[in-house]
């Protein structure tokens, strides 16, 4: 009776466990991530301001007033929406912006402007995009190589970062982040 | 009570364990009752919504849906799937992309079904498992999420959701490197999108390295000239997919009905203006998913759960020999036959009870997509789309065609979504206000 006991309280508990885990908390995606996200982008951060050839721009010509660009999606089999792909380079500049305030002056980008304006919310937007002309560009490729077999998904993936100069259309700065995942696939898989 | 009954003889009928026993049985009774009352309701809300939308109430289709949709269960990725094509057919893209994808990160992840969801799966049900759709059902959700990034003219993101169709497929495949081949050739929706994508990028090589896989029937549909011309893209999804369909004793389970049950597939005339516009060569279905999804091979849980159903049906054989020899026999030998008997026989029907297909499915989707490309006169302009060999229709008046690049539209034809419609629709109104104001 012991044993039967033993088993009934087993299978309830196999029952309440599988009514009540989220079909979305148990599962593992490779998808670049919140921690890729804040790794990335203060390294970025930290790299745009020790850059001796930020620096000498900065030190020539002042603060660099900078447009930044939605991440452009070259990833393999992998959706980048545009929440996401404007989250990436902005948490740059919310960095640059709280720790380099007088070195970096930021235009927003055109869309997000006029999506802005679209919504009708009680900000002053500032002057349209046409009146404003940014010296340089940030601007991010996040590109994938995917591989997958019956018994794992890898995904290795390059997120480049490049600061350009607008006007010689030549790279002030570019930097990169790279990393691998994998998951194994399991029985429901 | 607590210390139990004594038989005649000394045995101890009910152990100092019973009452614990009573009140688990119980507790498993009232969750038993509580899950499957839920899943009931919420199943009855899901059918409701569909009838709804199929009866062209879409609005409230997407009201019973949306609640569902945000339920984070074993339905999770099927409610979203479901609201998705209804918002898509409704041409709330927003909608539409944020169901497309909460499906696709789930679909995309591993050990969904970890905590306990595949013990569930394998000894209780097989319903308990999050359900992420048969192979043919999950490239369509990368092709509909690819579908709404092209219309918004984000190419880049198509380019990874058509991508992404077409691997998944290849996932499906298993060890065998030819049956994997197979499977990304034949999803042709995805490899002609995916072509168009590239041109769209830019990348006429990687366009024509697409456009060379398709079908020697589809080859007129990916001559790059023509959809490099294009100005005005077609996306019609027409007839009804695949249902599934259990035998005698709901074990096994297929899917109903084949293209031979079904007959041949319709092909669509389109009128701009009222005047017969040319599809010669282009009007060809480019995937049938009856026949994809007769191709396809199942989950181990399916060989699983026949598995489970064949041991049970033995079961009960071997209760029933053995029950036979009970009665003929005699003294305590007969009471144990008896109680092996009576076990066996309740092992096999509880194996069998548990052995029930999961016949969960995404009943929205259409038998085929056609992708019609074509190149029309810039300006507004009313379109018709009729399947004369099946009696449907559907009308949109100052359908916007632009001079340059190419305008997306889709059509889900339904015997009561005749239209006529105007463009913009109202869930689209906003954005295309937007674009308009961006350049976009």
């Amino acid at each position: 009776m012991r044993g039967s006991l033993t088993w009934l309280w087993a299978i309830t508990a196999v029952l309440f466990l599988a009514g009540c885990s989220s079909a979305v908390q148990s599962g593992h995606n490779m998808a670049l991530d919140g921690a890729d996200l804040v790794k990335m982008t203060d390294q970025m951060a930290m790299s745009i301001v020790a850059d001796p050839e930020v620096q000498a721009a900065i030190a020539r010509d002042g603060a660099l007033t900078i447009v930044v660009e939605p991440v452009e999606n070259r990833m393999r089999a992998e959706v980048l929406p545009r929440g996401p792909s404007e989250a990436f380079t902005a948490r740059v500049r919310v960095l640059l912006s709280r720790h380099a305030r007088d070195k970096f002056q930021w235009v927003m980008n055109r869309d997000a402007f006029y999506r802005l304006r679209q919504q009708e919310i009680d900000v002053d937007l500032g002057p349209e995009p046409q009146r404003v002309q940014p010296r340089y560009a940030l601007t991010a490729r996040f590109s994938s190589l995917a591989d997958e077999d019956p018994k794992r998904r890898s995904s290795y993936y390059v997120c480049a970062f490049d600061l350009t100069d607008l006007q010689s259309r030549t790279l002030l700065w570019t930097g990169a982040y790279e990393v691998k995942k994998v998951a194994v696939k399991g029985f429901g898989d | 009570m607590s210390k139990g009954l004594k038989h005649p003889v000394g045995a101890r009928l009910l152990s100092p364990g019973a009452p614990r026993a009573k009140r688990a049985t119980q507790a498993l009774s009232l969750l038993l009752t509580f899950l499957v009352g839920c899943a009931n309701q919420d199943q009855q809300r899901a059918d409701h919504a569909i009838q709804r939308y199929y009866m062209g109430d879409i609005a409230g289709a997407t009201k019973e849906l949306r609640p569902l949709a945000k339920k984070t269960n074993e339905n999770f990725v099927l409610n979203n799937v479901r609201l998705g094509s209804i918002a898509l057919a409704n041409y709330d893209l927003d909608a539409a992309e944020n169901a497309f994808l909460a499906a696709y990160e789930v679909i995309n992840s591993t050990g969904v079904n970890n905590g306990g969801r595949t013990l569930g799966a394998v000894l209780v049900d097989e319903k308990v498992k999050v359900w992420k759709g048969e192979p043919y059902e999950r490239a369509m959700v990368n092709f509909y999420l690819g579908v709404i990034y092209y219309m918004r003219h984000d190419y880049n993101n198509a380019r990874a959701a058509f991508e992404n169709a077409l691997f998944k497929l290849r996932d499906y495949a298993g060890d065998d490197e030819k049956n994997y081949k197979e499977h990304e050739n034949n999803f042709s929706p995805a490899i002609l999108m995916l072509g168009k994508s590239f041109q769209r990028l830019g990348r006429d090589d990687l366009a024509q390295a697409n456009f060379d896989k398709l079908p020697p029937m589809l080859k007129t549909l990916g001559n790059p000239q023509l959809n490099e011309q294009s100005n005005l893209l077609l996306v019609i999804d027409f007839g009804y997919g695949p249902r599934k369909v259990t035998d005698f004793d709901g074990a096994m389970v297929g899917l109903a009905p084949t293209p031979l049950e079904a007959g041949p597939i319709a092909r669509p005339i389109v009128r701009v203006d009222g005047a017969y516009q040319s599809l010669e060569g282009v009007n060809y279905p480019p995937v049938d998913l009856l026949a994809l999804a007769q191709d396809r091979k199942w989950q181990s849980m399916d060989t699983f759960r026949t598995l489970k159903s064949a041991i049970g049906t033995g079961m009960i054989i071997g209760g029933g020999v053995e029950g036979l020899r009970g009665i003929t026999g005699s003294g305590a030998r007969q009471r144990t036959d008896l109680m092996v008997s009576g076990a066996l026989i309740a092992g096999g029907l509880l194996l069998k009870a548990t052995s029930q297909a999961d016949v969960r499915q995404w009943e929205l989707l259409p038998r085929t997509v056609y992708i019609l490309p074509m190149k029309v006169a810039p300006g507004k302009h009313e379109i018709s789309v009729q399947f004369p060999g099946a009696d449907v229709r559907q009308t949109w008046r100052n359908l916007d065609v632009p001079e340059e690049g190419e305008a997306t539209y889709y059509f889900r034809m339904n015997r009561w979504n005749e239209g006529p419609f105007d463009w913009p629709p109202a869930a689209m109104a906003e954005v295309n206000t937007s674009s308009a104001v961006s350049g976009n």
